[in-house]
């Protein structure tokens, strides 16, 4: 237990030296600031576009960049030699990278609410849902980018190489109702898109459709159980 | 009393043989040397007996555990030095100290570590601003931390410069000073000559040879030439031929070169002395553990 919440402290203060976890939590908030400041009240759109931005880059850069660089660097092997097992590194990092994506929402929530006075929504319980399916889906792409990529410069790579189609798809470059139709109805069916499309059904209040649910929890089982099958130590 | 004793052991990747019955025991508070060119199956050899892979057949006891079966134990009380590892550029030395003491139930206090291995100046320093001679240093301090009673140290010196290495040489030492027992894998035979009280030499996945390094040397060095010239007007050949050790002498006016093998350079001047002649420009041809290894393999030494 000492070991792990010694872990815990360090493994955060090695997040907060990261320049890469300052710039996801900066980038969708920059964003939601310069549209939101001539956004009407009522808009459904801007804030779960920010959210899945945020999604988005911690899911699909810092996740992956980070767990793929501690086992290039040997890391994780070198833990293997310690009583400490090396998935507690693991756990740790996936945990902390939740608190950091949990607390880039937050502070979007309050400044939209607070400060631009954007709308949100009444019920919390739906958009709970969504962020939860949501983050479990893109988590669980960069685990396999992770366990696919041979170094963290790598998996650096194929995430920035990913994020902009997968981000453009979702609709968080463009929004979706300026986009072709037909390229934005195939951006429901990529998980980040579905959970900008859940999102949205969310804010405007209507009932929940549950074809971006089950598109997330399908992504989340089937990407996961490949990341963990193709997972290496060293 | 032997705290790692290594019997049989036979390891292969996907058909291909890199560990064919490697047996070798290591007693307690020696450094043992494991020796041999790249590839030629010592890292496997050490990831086997330290627990990091499972050999295909062979035993293998590291204080009276099986690795594989009581690894948590094992991990309790050996300290390992990786090759080629690395830490998180931004992990502070103090922090990486602090972190790993807390892996263990009953660690070395992380703060005398520091001051023993001359890090507390540096306790603040990132790890990516830290020297190769530094990084070494936190690294021999990092596998101490559990107060072990083996260290396994890999590939030391490799990428070090030569005043680093020839530190980090003095600092294996201190090691052996307080009476951990450590076993050294390397390439260099230098390294291993000055630090090692015996070495098991690898080649090809097979132990070629077991022996301190001063008897590799001499007993597969192959023949050695020991010169002088006398200053006394005499015939030595009779004298020195029979000694032991010596296969030859020849002799050209005052001029003497004796061939021979092991030992024989002390017997020849123990004699000398004893016989009251006088020599000068006294010169043994000095064979090295680089001779040895040609002698054992039948090739080079190539790194």
């Amino acid at each position: 237990m000492h070991a792990l919440a010694k872990l815990t402290t360090v493994e955060t203060k090695l997040l907060l030296r990261e320049p890469g976890s300052l710039v996801s939590v900066l980038i969708p908030l920059f964003f939601l600031i310069v549209f939101g400041a001539s956004t009407p009240k009522n808009d459904t759109v801007l804030l779960p576009m920010g959210m899945a931005i945020a999604v988005g880059l911690i899911g699909l850069y810092l996740l992956p960049t980070t767990l793929a660089g501690y086992r290039e660097r040997g890391i994780l092997r070198r833990l293997s030699t310690t009583p400490v097992r090396p998935g507690y590194l693991l756990a740790v990092q996936l945990l902390l990278q939740l608190v950091l994506l949990a607390a880039a929402t937050a502070l979007q929530l309050t400044v939209a609410g607070g400060v631009l006075g954007i709308h949100l929504p009444a019920r919390a319980l739906p958009v709970v849902l969504v962020c939860a399916l949501g983050t479990a889906a893109m988590f669980a792409v960069g685990l396999l980018i992770a366990a696919l990529a041979p170094n963290g410069r790598a998996a650096n790579g194929i995430g920035v190489l990913l994020y902009f189609p997968m981000a453009y798809l979702a609709g968080l470059i463009q929004p979706v109702a300026q986009m072709p139709a037909n390229l934005a109805r195939i951006g429901e069916f990529t998980p980040l898109g579905a959970f900008r499309a859940g999102l949205h059904q969310a804010w405007s209040g209507q009932a929940p459709d549950l074809l971006p649910l089950v598109l997330l929890a399908v992504y989340t089982v089937v990407i996961s159980a490949v990341a963990a099958r193709c997972f290496r130590w060293e | 009393m032997a705290i790692i004793e290594v019997a049989h052991l036979r390891k292969a990747y996907s058909g291909r043989t890199v560990l064919d019955d490697v047996s070798f025991s290591v007693e307690e508070g020696e450094v043992f040397g494991i020796l041999g060119p790249n590839g030629a199956g010592k890292t496997t050899t050490v990831e086997c007996v330290e627990g990091l892979r499972r050999p295909d057949a062979g035993t293998i006891r590291v204080l009276g555990l099986d690795p594989a079966r009581d690894a948590r134990a094992l991990r309790e009380v050996v300290g390992v030095q990786l090759q080629q590892t690395q830490l998180p550029e931004n992990l502070k030395v103090g922090e990486a100290l602090d972190l790993y003491a807390s892996f263990y139930q009953a660690p070395r206090d992380w703060r005398e570590l520091l001051e023993e291995w001359g890090l507390t100046e540096l306790r603040r320093n990132r790890f990516g601003k830290l020297s190769g001679g530094q990084r070494q240093r936190l690294f021999i301090a990092l596998a101490l931390i559990g107060d072990p009673k083996v260290v396994f140290l890999d590939e030391l010196t490799t990428g070090l410069d030569p005043q680093a290495r020839r530190a980090t040489w003095e600092l294996v030492k201190r090691v052996q000073a307080r009476g951990v027992t450590t076993v050294l894998v390397s390439h260099f035979m230098d390294e291993v000559e000055e630090l090692c009280d015996r070495v098991a030499v690898i080649d090809r996945g097979t132990v070629v040879a077991l022996d301190t390094p001063a008897g590799l040397v001499g007993s597969n060095a192959g023949p050695q030439q020991m010169r002088f010239t006398l200053l006394v007007d005499t015939d030595p050949v009779p004298l020195l031929a029979a000694l032991p050790g010596v296969t030859a002498v020849d002799r050209d006016g005052a001029h003497v070169t004796v061939h021979g093998t092991g030992d024989f350079a002390t017997t020849v001047a123990a004699r000398l002395a004893q016989e009251h002649l006088l020599v000068t420009d006294l010169r043994i041809d000095q064979r090295s553990l680089e001779d040895a290894f040609i002698a054992l393999t039948g090739r080079p030494f190539d790194h």
